[in-house]
């Protein structure tokens, strides 16, 4: 079953974030004790999303081995309806961080590795946690492809953009299938939100395209863009379309109806 | 001497030894069917060649596809018996002894005896 799930892209801007942040919270809705990781250490955004105040300890200081994984640990489990538990572990923004973390060597990132690995024991063995989200950098990044090694399952978002397309099958082709992970394909942003039937030839078309399952497809919806980033869907907008989508991509997941 | 040896210990003792002997001999046959196999020993860099060999993710990539699977089912485990990875890989353990070694030889792993098993792990110093 999948426990560690990476959130990944070839490109920027393809809704990684968005999903990760979505799909755990769906799952807190539903009762699942679940964490989302930010591991983009370049562009870190999970902190503006969450909009947590007073961060004390960062996924970076785990990393750097300075302090223990429960110290980074932000419970916002009451900002999601339900009896879920929610946490968020937060990529510092601050330049000097990135900095310090755009200049890490080989050996480092080998215990990056180990320590993001030990995460399986510390958190869902000792602490029983049902699910830990890794929102990933775009591409082939030190700290993504750390973050593919760890999960179980990898979801792939994707847009129908040209220089998306190709650099995702390459990907998916040269980098997961060399580390053997089940994956699925979030397309996002469609612009024709076509009749079922339309959607499934859509749907098998993309299968074949991009050789690997598909965890779903999402529109592209206005309000989405609207919110700029400020909204936790399935939490603010529990009827709108996207959450439905969201909603069911996370009962799959649970239920492991991933091929 | 030896006569003197042999009766002062149990023979039990004297066959543990041999069969610790014999699996040290086969771990070296392992490995030498395997350089065979795989042509020359260029690609296999000593850790005295490379004191820093890191089994990193990029490293991981870069290996051939037989030996990426054991490291990477060592980098879970950290520290494991050959019949503990060929559980995971679904694999011979002798195989999984031959590819492990491989990795020692390269320098990304390390390779412990405790009693009549062979332990292998990343290098503590390079997770320090």
């Amino acid at each position: 079953m999948s426990k560690i799930i990476a959130v990944h892209s070839y490109k920027g801007g393809t809704g990684k974030t968005l999903f990760s942040v979505n799909l755990a919270a769906a799952l807190a809705k539903a009762g699942k004790k679940v964490c989302v990781f930010d591991l983009d250490f370049r562009a870190p955004s999970l902190f503006a999303i969450l909009k947590t105040p007073n961060v004390d300890f960062w996924l970076n200081d785990y990393l750097n081995n300075t302090c223990e994984i429960s110290k980074t640990l932000i419970n916002l489990s009451s900002r999601i309806p339900g009896n879920g538990t929610f946490y968020a572990c937060l990529a510092n923004p601050s330049t000097e961080a990135i900095r310090d973390m755009s200049s890490k060597d080989r050996k480092w990132e080998m215990r990056a590795l180990g320590r993001l690995l030990a995460l399986r024991d510390a958190l869902l063995k000792n602490q029983e946690f049902d699910y830990l989200f890794f929102d990933t950098s775009p591409g082939l990044q030190y700290s993504s492809i750390n973050a593919i090694v760890a999960a179980d399952y990898v979801v792939v978002a994707t847009t129908g953009d040209r220089s998306d397309v190709d650099g995702t099958k390459r990907m998916l082709s040269e980098l997961y299938n060399l580390f053997e992970k089940k994956t699925g394909l979030v397309l996002n942003k469609v612009l024709d939100p076509s009749p079922t039937a339309k959607k499934t030839e859509m749907q098998n078309k993309i299968k074949a395209d991009y050789q690997v399952p598909m965890l779903g497809m999402v529109p592209c919806f206005c309000e989405v863009l609207r919110a700029e980033g400020g909204l936790i869907f399935v939490q603010d907008k529990p009827d709108h379309p996207f959450t439905k989508i969201l909603t069911e991509m996370a009962r799959k997941i649970e239920n492991n109806e991933i091929e | 001497m030896i006569r003197n040896e042999l009766s002062s210990k149990k023979p039990l003792n004297i066959l543990e030894k041999i069969e610790e002997s014999l699996e040290k001999l086969n771990d070296k046959i392992e490995i030498m069917i395997e350089i065979q196999k795989n042509g020359n020993t260029n690609n296999l860099r000593s850790p005295l060649q490379l004191p820093d060999a890191s089994l990193d993710v990029m490293t991981l990539l870069s290996m051939p596809d037989h030996l990426r699977k054991t490291a990477m089912t060592i980098c879970r485990c950290t520290r494991a018996t050959a019949e503990e990875i060929s559980d995971q890989t679904k694999r011979a353990r002798a195989v999984e002894s031959a590819y492990l070694n491989q990795l020692v030889i390269m320098g990304y792993l390390k390779k412990e005896r405790k009693g009549r098993k062979a332990y292998f792990f990343i290098d503590k110093e390079s997770l320090s």
